[in-house]
């Protein structure tokens, strides 16, 4: 009897023991916390990585910038505009509904009201269901990056979101004000559910029992986000032990957290590039080439990089980073302040000139003073800058109306190819196609020309051959200011792996981090 | 008939001032402020206002007696490669110009309306009262935010930098008018009803002549007190504005715009681009509120004590 | 008494009033709130489109008229584009961490300056006197973001023993999820500590001083060296003669200075994150929320009115020599 009593102690021990090994709580502090839980009420940053935590997609990026299955285990090409699906079986949403083609179908119909994504779903036919767990996806043309986009396919429960809330209104409703009932409940198939929801102060999240990658390494039971916007504050939090992890970690405070013995920095190449543009309608010197061409000779990016940034950018040439298919390894960084005098000289401005410029202060890393040192190095140039950073609330006012003579924009491909950046930063300004929506005036009919035959092009050489010739031509044209690269920096303790979660495109899967 | 020069010599104000250190250790530090102030553009080392003279390769560096600092930058640079010291030069030249002006605004608007309402009395006394009471009622933070959101909006945002410290000054000077306008006020008040007066009123002299030639320099010590200290709380204001992102813009840094950009560098080490002007802006601020003390003591022991 | 209420009542509703009309009139400069409900991609017809939506192209009289109309008949002004709450509902959310970061304050005033104010009346020439009163003035002198950032960087970085951001753990007061607490937990008081010392250094000079010369003026008053004369003991003639008579302005002054310390939280929260009433400003006024910043402007307008009439009002009870200001 006695024998037995010890027996179930132990056990119960062991049990107890195992069960606090495993209660693991993660914090993490962001800089902002996501908008909504709606995976598609917003094209954001912050709101996909939620959708990666709360849902999952057909596929997701490997750091390799590979495809990874995850709701889609397989998918072949069935013609030029077929694309089909073979789905995972057995897999369960929060609600414990069962996850089908439907429910793919239903989200991706959803999708397309979204005011957000209804602009990158444009080449799409639709979606159609061929068996319970087989989908295909049609598009209207050939189109090359039906995959990249399939990473954007998250799987809500069909099921969940039909019929109305108790304020009578439908609850697939995509609301971007008001109350809506996917605003603040959420079922996907991902390894979180929310368990509290209290905008602009935490989110609170606890591992799905029934999480169908039972692979996955992770073991982070609990997961609380905070959102702490100052950057010093965020630091401090981390250093002091309050989070496990914070995003972004602002460059000045890299060699703090280096050497630091109980955090570490983790750091991943990303895709953001930020550059000045030269608005050639607002400054009759900004026609001229080669005035462009001294800009971008005076300003010292890899300075800036070294300086600003920390050395934690890349410093580039040209629109899209090395792995995308229209990098070309021969346009590099060309500071060179003598040639930029030189220049300055050939085209009559000796004696420089005044511009005006603009940037903003809470948009990208470092953004304002970036826009402070590129001022000075102008300066030496003889061209005078008059400068104001604003919050990106009143920027993109500002930049629609193109207010200033120089401004600053970063930019980040949806589809993580080269022609995204010329379709939105440097084809001509058109109204009516909504190209160059981020373009202050540079036009070059030829780059037009590309970026449009590249958009149907499924032949990757053929392809890579148009991308890069794009890259050559605005190298040539001085069309815009490059800076750089935006790295994505995280600071996380000792015992976070971050390393293998973390991506280039900044979702860090927290479903698969393990916490030692 | 003794000279004005005599008249002050020997005078009780000038008595106490050389019996009291602090006092006369606080008026020295203030003059060498204000000549540094004024002669920032000779004695600088560099001008860091003007781009020529800046490179980004040279940020943060530290004050010379540390490792990595440079004979160059006696006092570091910040992180965009100015001088420390030059920096912290033309920022208290600017936080004066600003400090001054915002003054001269407030005791302007205040002396007037406290004249105006103190004297007159009545319907204007109420309606002035009225008017202060509101404005007062807003703590005046408040009040220049608001005015600083509004004042940037209507001159548009790209001639800010040109006009930043002339609208800082307006901005400042405008939302702390009341605090002169009561004491002025209070003062009037105490005044009117002196025999001097009643003789000015009786010999026909008009009203303007009897509130700013009699009445007026009676008050002026209370003006004089209130003076002092609201420099001082002008130029914190305007260290909280730039702190804030309202004040002066990132390429004409004012001390408060300094600390501002330095917090960032703070936990990495970069103590010095908050730290030393830090300390240099609370030195000052604190000189002048010695000195305010000191003046206040001597002059009217009793007058505002909040 | 009755007139004196109704007139403030109306100069609130008049402040009131104007803020609203220039902030709806200079709207459009203060920048897009439609910007920051979508991303990126969204092209500028669909913005339109929302904007249309939210009432946002509407000239600004006829935006201005419907929140009136909406504040008198409904008590409803209007929703919160960054919250995406009625605007109401987030500035009562938020008062709560601001009137705790204050009361704490208040305390760490009141406990501190009564005593060093009385002493320094007390014992003018002592050594503890002399350091309180100069360091009183460095106080003064030292802006409330500064000494923020100096005790962060003590407490929380460098010693590590206090938390350096938000509030901790805070639990449910009255059970309506109105008023989270911080002062029922280790944690939330915690909290407290660093924000509530940084904002004391603002005001607690300012008292010591006003405590000290208050006091020193009523020892020097007649009745006063009549309870001398009778023999009364000092601590009696201290405490209970003099000190009395030190509260009556001490008590008006703070009722004002409540106010101005509404304001300098507006540093504090920034530098300490605190999600108070003054970080929502900061927030409103950089994400261009026009709707929660009028809707603030107009709380706050109220609040200090009543705060105001409040403080003259006991005022009056207490002292009933000094006649409310209006009533003639």
């Amino acid at each position: 009897m006695k024998k037995l009593l010890l027996t179930v102690l132990a056990v119960f021990m062991v049990m107890s023991f195992a069960v606090s090994a495993g209660a693991k709580t993660f914090k993490m502090g962001l800089d902002a916390d996501p908008v909504s839980l709606d995976p598609q009420v917003q094209l954001s940053g912050g709101m996909l990585q939620l959708s990666h935590w709360v849902f999952d997609p057909l596929v997701r990026w490997t750091q390799e910038m590979d495809f990874e299955p995850r709701l889609a285990t397989s998918w072949e090409r069935l013609d030029d505009l077929t694309i089909r699906f073979h789905l995972r079986k057995g897999v369960k949403f929060h609600s414990g509904n069962t996850f089908t083609a439907k429910d793919v179908k239903w989200s991706f119909d959803r999708m397309r009201k979204s005011v957000d994504f209804k602009g990158l779903l444009e080449p799409f036919d639709g979606c159609y269901i061929v068996d319970d767990y087989t989908v295909d996806i049609k598009t209207k043309k050939a189109y090359p990056l039906v995959l990249n986009m399939a990473t954007y396919f998250f799987a809500m429960d069909s099921e969940f979101y039909t019929g109305t809330d108790e304020n009578g209104q439908p609850k697939d409703a995509i609301l971007k004000i008001g109350e809506s009932f996917a605003l603040n409940n959420a079922s996907g198939t991902g390894p979180f559910i929310v368990t509290k929801r209290q905008h602009n102060v935490v989110l609170e999240m606890k591992r799905f029992a029934d999480y169908w990658d039972k692979n996955s390494p992770g073991n982070v039971t609990e997961f609380i986000l905070s959102p702490i916007k100052e950057n010093a504050t965020r630091v401090a939090a981390l250093l002091s032990g309050g989070v496990d992890w914070i995003s972004p970690v602002p460059p000045q405070d890299f060699a703090r957290i280096q050497n630091d013995d109980k955090v570490k920095l983790v750091n991943i190449n990303g895709g953001r590039i930020i550059t000045f543009q030269m608005n050639p309608n607002r400054v009759e010197a900004f026609k001229d080439v080669r005035v462009r061409q001294a800009i971008v000779h005076a300003v010292n990016n890899e300075g800036i990089v070294k300086q600003i940034m920390k050395g934690t950018a890349t410093v580039a040439a040209q629109q899209g980073p090395e792995g995308y298919l229209g990098y070309k390894e021969t346009l590099t960084p060309r500071y060179d302040l003598a040639k930029a005098k030189a220049l300055m000289k050939e085209a009559g401005y000796e004696n420089g000139f005044e511009i005006s410029m603009m940037a903003p202060n809470n948009r990208y890393v470092n953004d304002a003073k970036i826009a402070e040192a590129t001022a000075q190095m102008l300066g030496k140039i003889g061209i005078k800058v008059n400068l104001k950073t604003m919050p990106k609330a009143q920027y993109w006012n500002e930049f629609d109306a193109r207010a200033a003579d120089m401004m600053m924009i970063g930019w980040h491909s949806d589809t993580e190819d080269s022609g995204n950046f010329s379709e939105f930063l440097t084809m001509c300004p058109n109204a009516e196609t909504g190209y160059g929506q981020y373009n202050s005036g540079y036009c070059n009919p030829r780059v037009d020309e590309l970026t449009i035959a590249a958009q149907s092009e499924t032949d990757v050489e053929k392809r890579k051959a148009m991308l890069q010739e794009i890259e050559q031509i605005l190298y040539d044209d001085a069309a815009f200011v490059p800076f750089h690269w935006q790295n994505h920096s995280y600071g996380v303790k000792k015992n976070v792996r971050a390393q293998p979660v973390i991506n280039a495109q900044n979702f860090p899967y927290i479903g698969d981090l393990v916490i030692e | 008939m003794k000279t004005k020069l005599q008249q002050f010599t020997e005078s009780y104000f000038l008595y106490s001032f050389r019996r009291d250190m602090v006092a006369m250790a606080s008026f020295a530090v203030l003059v060498i402020f204000l000549f540094i102030a004024f002669a920032a553009p000779w004695i600088s080392p560099m001008n860091p206002y003007d781009s020529v003279n800046i490179d980004i390769m040279n940020s943060e560096i530290p004050p010379m007696w540390m490792d990595g600092g440079s004979k160059e930058f006696p006092l570091g640079t910040d992180n965009q490669g100015r001088d420390m010291l030059s920096t912290m030069f033309y920022g208290l030249r600017t936080s004066i110009i600003i400090g001054l002006g915002a003054v001269a605004i407030q005791a302007a608007i205040g002396v007037v309306l406290g004249l105006m309402a103190g004297y007159l009395g009545g319907k204007t006394d109420a309606i002035l009262m009225r008017l202060a009471d509101i404005q007062f009622s807003f703590p005046y933070l408040m009040v220049a935010i608001f005015m600083s959101a509004i004042f940037q909006v209507v001159f548009g945002a790209g001639s800010f930098e040109q006009m930043a410290i002339p609208l800082l000054t307006i901005i400042i000077g405008l939302s702390n008018w009341p605090m002169f306008a009561r004491t002025i006020r209070a003062s009037v008040m105490g005044e009117k009803n002196k025999e001097y007066v009643e003789a000015a009123r009786v010999i026909g002299l008009p009203q303007r002549i009897i509130m700013f030639r009699h009445i007026l320099p009676n008050a002026l010590t209370s003006v004089m007190v209130i003076s002092t200290i609201q420099v001082a709380n002008a130029v914190m204001s305007e260290a909280a504005l730039s702190f804030l992102g309202l004040g002066m813009p990132v390429t004409k840094p004012s001390l408060g715009s300094l600390i501002r950009a330095g917090q960032e560098f703070f936990f990495s080490g970069s103590w010095w681009i908050t730290v030393l002007p830090g300390l240099w802006l609370v030195l000052f601020v604190l000189v002048i509120n010695l000195l305010g003390d000191w003046l206040r003591d001597v002059l009217n022991p009793k007058l505002y004590k909040g | 008494m009755f007139a004196f209420i109704i007139r403030r009542i109306l100069q609130a509703v008049a402040v009131m009033l104007v803020i609203s009309l220039v902030v709806f009139a200079i709207q459009k400069q203060f920048g897009d709130p439609v910007r920051d409900l979508v991303g990126e991609r969204v092209t500028p017809e669909e913005r339109q489109q929302i904007a249309d939506k939210m009432g946002l192209n509407d000239p600004f009289l006829v935006q201005y008229g419907r929140f009136v109309k909406n504040a008198v008949t409904k008590g409803d002004l209007g929703r919160s584009f960054l919250y995406n709450k009625p605007n109401l509902e987030v500035i009562v959310n938020h008062a709560p961490a601001t009137i705790e970061l204050v009361l704490g304050t208040a305390l760490i005033i009141i406990v501190l300056s009564l005593p060093l104010g009385v002493y320094c009346a007390l014992k003018p020439r002592s050594l503890l006197s002399r350091f309180t009163m100069s360091f009183s003035t460095l106080g003064v002198s030292m802006p409330v973001f500064l000494t923020a950032i100096l005790l962060i960087y003590l407490f929380a970085v460098h010693w590590r023993i206090l938390p350096s951001y938000g509030r901790g753990e805070t639990v449910d007061l009255f059970g309506n999820g109105i008023w989270m607490t911080g002062f029922l937990t280790i944690d939330g008081l915690k909290h407290l500590i660093l924000p509530c010392i940084s904002l004391s250094t603002l005001m607690l000079p300012l008292f010591i001083r006003l405590i000290r010369s208050e006091m020193m003026e009523v020892l020097e008053t007649e009745y006063i060296k009549y309870a001398w004369a009778k023999g009364l003991s000092p601590r009696r003639v201290w405490l209970v003669h003099a000190f009395k008579n030190t509260l009556l302005p001490v008590i008006t002054v703070f009722g004002v200075q409540i106010g101005i310390m509404f304001a300098f939280t507006l540093l504090t929260e920034l530098v300490f994150q605190w999600p108070g009433m003054g970080f929502m400003f900061l927030e409103a006024v950089n994400r261009a929320d026009l709707s929660l910043l009028i809707a603030y402007l107009v709380v706050v307008a109220a609040l200090f009115v009543v705060v105001n009439t409040v403080v003259d009002i006991l005022y009056g009870f207490i002292n009933p020599t000094v006649r409310i200001a209006g009533t003639k």
